[in-house]
């Protein structure tokens, strides 16, 4: 049984079996298989059978309908042609034995363009664990951690690589008056300055006197502990930072009269 | 804070499932897109801007107020307070859709802002958004909890794959959908002069970011930003409702004297 599957550079973004019903292709949603971009008229072509064969017929598009390279109105298609409309193909192929295509959905129930609707929870956990597996399979990238849970994670690892235990990071005060020694980073803002609201609080007359109510801040993302300026541009090992900067082990922080090393406690 | 807002059917739908809510005084806004169509969804965007303002002015009134969920001990009491209070929408919401036929179905995304001095809470559930517009640059503070967006980051599809899909209305995450639910939470340290912006998708998927951007530019005041965002996102064609909310950080030069000081002081 004959199908179209409709791709976009390699991913297949749909399929559908030709019946006996015409299938639709345009930009609107009224169309079987809808491609919603602006290079797509709202009703480009159509693809039907014809007794044994399979034709495509351009429906006056503006940009046209492509068939091998070649502008068409009308043609006869073979198992392995490709369709180019805009930057989409749609490529006619043979469906596998047993194989279940579902024919072009009754219009009334395709969702509606930009209507939001929610996965359900299961087709939600089949899409996701696929495109898992696809990419484990493809040797690909960093498996996301579990998105934050609202329970108190106090053990979750700051860096993805492989640390075999939780390591948390704190700031140790060297120089400067400060309302504690040391600071245990377990926040994902961290503030320092001499407002109440600081979590490094700067102590001392003349140091509150010109340091900003905010000097800087540290902000923890998911690949580290990033330091970044506020009401002052802190230094990082001597060194006056650009942007935020990622913090290492052994770091130290300059910043308002303070020297604050950065380190890891177990 | 200046804070302006602005929730507006579009030019396509037939009436406004998105809600906001702002509360001045504690420099707090809530933006919720509902969805279900044929009215539920206006109900469940309701209950979840309500739930969280009303959540959190609970414990501003009564500190001892507990949370609905377990406190994250990586966040501030404002943040936790931000999450509990979209979890508990979320329940009622979701209950409300179980003991009602009509509601069945139902829900809504969210997000929520509560900016304490130069603290900014930020949580959000769903596909609405925040960004932040700091020196010229509008950068998207929240993750999408979208089928698509999800695809991106996996990297299964691109960027522009996941415009053009047929699937960008799929969300992964919402509020009423099931018992309970994930909430994104995060903190942020505003400067003066920056600038929030939380909208729905009505927005975004209308306005170009360097076109939202340039307009917070040229529009100094909040409500008058806001209305012209509405503006522009019906200029192209409104295809949704369409919500914004604006919150500009004040810039408050320093007493003279400190400023003097300061300088005299630089070179230490």
């Amino acid at each position: 049984m004959a199908k179209l599957v409709l791709k976009f550079e390699q991913s297949v973004l749909k399929e559908v079996a030709i019946s006996d019903r015409p299938v639709t292709i345009g930009r609107l949603p009224d169309n079987d298989i809808q491609i919603d971009n602006l290079a797509v008229s709202s009703h480009h072509a159509r693809v039907f059978k014809d007794v044994n064969n399979v034709v495509v017929e351009d429906l006056n598009s503006l940009n046209g309908t492509f068939v091998n390279n070649q502008r068409i109105t009308k043609t006869t298609l073979k198992t392995g042609d490709a369709i180019l409309i805009g930057k989409h193909h749609i490529e006619l192929q043979e469906s596998a034995a047993g194989e279940q295509v579902a024919p072009a959905a009754p219009k009334a129930a395709a969702p509606k363009i930009e209507e939001t609707v929610m996965l359900d929870s299961k087709r939600r956990k089949e899409l996701l664990e696929a495109a898992l597996a696809a990419q484990a399979a493809a040797g690909g990238g960093q498996v996301p951690t579990a998105a934050p849970s609202a329970t108190p994670s106090a053990a979750k690892a700051a860096a993805p690589s492989a640390a075999p235990r939780a390591k948390v990071p704190s700031l140790v005060v060297t120089k400067g008056s400060t309302d504690q020694k040391e600071y245990l980073l377990s926040g994902r803002l961290t503030v320092i300055g001499k407002s109440d609201m600081a979590t490094v609080k700067i102590k001392g007359f003349f140091a509150r006197l010109f340091a900003p109510d905010v000097a800087a801040q540290i902000n923890k993302r998911d690949d580290g502990y990033y330091v970044a300026k506020a009401g002052q541009t802190p230094k990082v090992n001597g060194n006056p930072i650009t942007g935020p900067t990622k913090l290492n082990e052994g770091d130290t922080i300059e910043v308002s009269g303070l020297i604050l090393n950065f380190v890891f406690r177990d | 804070m200046e804070i302006g807002s602005r929730s507006d059917v579009g030019r396509m739908r037939g009436n406004n499932e998105d809600c906001c809510k702002v509360v001045p005084e504690l420099n707090l806004a809530v933006l919720s897109d509902g969805m279900g169509g044929e009215a539920h969804g206006e109900v469940a965007s309701q209950m979840a801007v309500e739930g969280v303002s009303d959540h959190c002015q609970e414990w501003v009134n009564d500190p001892e107020a507990p949370l609905a969920s377990e406190a994250r001990s990586d966040l501030s009491e404002h943040t936790n307070r931000l999450i509990s209070g979209i979890r508990k929408a979320n329940g009622r919401i979701f209950e409300t859709a179980k003991q009602n036929p009509t509601h069945r179905g139902m829900g809504a995304t969210v997000v929520a802002v509560w900016v304490n001095e130069q603290r900014m809470s930020l949580a959000h559930v769903g596909d609405s958004r925040a960004y932040l517009l700091r020196s010229g640059e509008l950068q998207q503070l929240t993750a999408d909890h979208s089928l698509v967006a999800e695809q991106v980051r996996r990297g299964i599809i691109t960027q522009q794959q996941a415009d053009e899909s047929e699937n960008a209305s799929v969300l992964l995450r919402a509020l009423g959908i099931e018992e309970d639910v994930q909430v994104d939470a995060d903190e942020h340290l505003l400067m003066e002069g920056d600038i929030v912006l939380v909208c729905s998708d009505g927005l975004t998927r209308m306005v170009t970011e360097p076109e939202i951007a340039s307009t917070l530019l040229t529009h100094p005041g909040a409500q008058s930003a806001a209305d012209r965002l509405v503006e522009l996102a019906n200029e192209y064609g409104g295809a949704d409702n369409i919500t914004v909310i604006l919150m500009r950080m004040p810039t408050s030069p320093d007493g003279l004297l400190v400023r003097l000081w300061r300088w005299l002081m630089k070179p230490l």
